[in-house]
């Protein structure tokens, strides 16, 4: 594992070089919940959430929304513009191991959402009352089960993308519906009743369900969606093995 | 002397594209070898084979007694490479690449950032990689395929696109390392490049090897002739007057400019020099044109090596 944090604190310090990077994964999910916060203070009518301020409501889309902007993004962005400027290729002629070059760039970018979070977490405790009702460590689990689940997404789409501008162009396909449909800041429960069951499809929909629930202490009786996660992550895994190239 | 790169019958497809076709060479310690064609000749998947990139779909290679194929870890620990499309993290600094590759390495360089200074890049150690010149990229790709101390380094076309003056910079570079010691296998399609620098060319062309040897027995053994031009000032001496210096095979007067075709070209310089001194000639606009690698790849091709 020679390599492994001299290469994950290299990439950790470019991420936080580029401005992209930083508005997106640090900087917009904040302002995000900002604005949703200041301009509604309580929750959309008839979505099953009650007892807490909007901003609580909103925590876990804002979390998400990191988690999308520093992996979901940030990682086939990254991969297919290190493939076309030949970084890969420049890397894999050193002796450093495939396996210590990909735990390195996860470590790198777990590290980057995590900060992305917590920036979130602190503006919203100082300026919104945020309160998460429910086990912080359920929620900090689940959060990382998010983080690995779009790590691996995004490594897929880096992998299949046959360009830089390919990647772009499957990233925003999928990015829009997905923000739409996976709870995010509009609950399932008033999506028409026929689109519900691709809404939960989505690797994102439980995320946001579950975290939302451990937000205002539901029980957690759904724990199962899950199971969605990992089979996202298996076949996530299978495509990035399969397709990834060095150049 | 110790063999460093060892290619028997080497051999790679693209579909029906034969890249590389059955190359054998030897390259050995302390030399530097030049691998010569047109783009497209195969030079670059050839040195990628050696380099652990590609896999080669018939015979053999070895690099310091390791194959390529099956010992790329351990070969990859020993070997210094510029690859052809030089790149880094692009918002890396020059400090902190040469850093981070030297990190990846089992014995790095005790003081890796020395080469800043051994490659002139003090002024932009805390530059990003995407802000530099053409010349100064290059010169952090030398950098980082030093750190490790290689025994054998690989340029590919590690001049191409750079100003002459770059260019020059980066030859000057490429002998101190030779002066070090370390064996040097580089590709190129300038010819002057090759004989500037090289030891040993090999030539290439569709992927086989048309001719391998030092570039003086290259051009010597083209047989071709060398040109001695110059003008006699004032004077309208007659081309035959000259047939008679030594190994002069024919002479042309083209307007006032008189051409001897030599196969010796230094031996009829001189005594052009003292014929005109007996004879009292005031000659102008002396130059000389010898055969060189250019030559060499039209007559062995038929066609210019840049067309």
């Amino acid at each position: 594992m020679r390599g492994l944090w001299p290469l994950a604190w290299s990439e950790f310090r470019l991420n936080l070089r580029d401005p992209m990077m930083v508005f997106w994964s640090l900087a917009f999910p904040a302002l995000w919940l900002v604005f949703n916060a200041v301009i509604f203070s309580e929750p959309i009518p008839g979505s099953g959430y009650e007892g807490l301020n909007h901003a609580s409501f909103l925590l876990p889309g804002g979390i998400s929304l990191v988690i999308l902007c520093a992996s979901f993004i940030g990682v086939p962005i990254t991969l297919t513009n290190y493939r076309e400027k030949a970084v890969l290729k420049r890397l894999r002629v050193t002796p450093v191991k495939t396996a210590t070059l990909a735990l390195s760039f996860s470590i790198s970018n777990v590290v980057f959402t995590v900060v992305g979070i917590l920036v979130l977490l602190i503006i919203g405790r100082i300026f919104f009352d945020i309160q998460v009702l429910g086990s912080w460590v359920a929620f900090i689990g689940v959060i990382f089960l998010g983080m690995v689940t779009f790590l691996a997404i995004g490594s897929a789409i880096g992998s299949i993308a046959p360009s830089f501008r390919a990647a772009n162009i499957i990233i925003w396909t999928i990015f829009t519906p997905m923000i739409m449909l996976s709870e995010l800041f509009l609950p399932i429960a008033i999506l028409p009743a026929w689109i519900q069951p691709i809404a939960r499809a989505f690797p994102l929909t439980p995320i946001n369900t579950i975290l939302r629930d451990i937000v205002y202490g539901v029980p957690l009786d759904d724990l199962w969606r899950l199971g969605v996660l990992a089979g996202w992550i298996v076949i996530a895994g299978i495509i990035t093995v399969r397709f990834f190239r060095w150049e | 002397m110790t063999v460093i790169v060892e290619c028997e019958h080497v051999v790679k497809r693209y579909g029906d594209v034969i890249a590389v076709n059955d190359v054998s060479l030897s390259i050995e310690e302390g030399e530097v070898f030049g691998l010569v064609g047109p783009n497209g000749a195969g030079k670059t998947t050839l040195i990628e084979m050696i380099e652990s990139l590609r896999i080669p779909d018939n015979g053999s290679i070895g690099v310091l007694g390791l194959n390529p194929v099956k010992e790329a870890d351990e070969l990859r620990e020993k070997i210094g490479v510029q690859l052809q499309t030089t790149s880094i993290q692009p918002n890396i600094k020059v400090k902190e690449g040469i850093k981070l590759f030297a990190g990846l390495y089992r014995q790095p360089l005790a003081n890796p950032e020395e080469l800043l200074k051994t490659l002139s890049l003090e002024d932009k150690a805390d530059s990003r990689f995407r802000k530099l010149s053409g010349g100064q990229k290059q010169r952090v790709a030398i950098a980082l395929a030093l750190v490790n101390d290689p025994a054998v380094l690989f340029f590919d076309e590690l001049t191409t696109g750079l100003d002459p003056r770059a260019r020059k910079n980066t030859w000057e570079l490429v002998k101190d390392i030779k002066r070090q010691g370390k064996t040097i296998f580089l590709t190129t399609h300038y010819m002057e490049e090759a004989e500037e620098l090289c030891d040993r060319v090999a030539v290439i062309d569709f992927g086989k090897i048309i001719a391998l040897d030092t570039p003086e027995n290259l051009i010597r053994d083209l047989g071709a002739e060398s040109k001695v031009l110059f003008r006699v000032e004032g004077g309208d001496e007659a081309a035959a007057e000259f047939e008679g210096l030594a190994a002069v095979s024919r002479v042309e007067k083209i307007q006032d400019e008189v051409i001897l075709y030599t196969t010796d070209g230094s031996a009829t310089l001189q005594e052009l020099v003292r014929f005109a001194d007996k004879q009292g000639l005031r000659l102008g606009d002396i130059r000389t044109e010898f055969p060189d690698l250019d030559d060499v790849f039209l007559t062995l091709t038929g066609r210019e090596l840049r067309e």
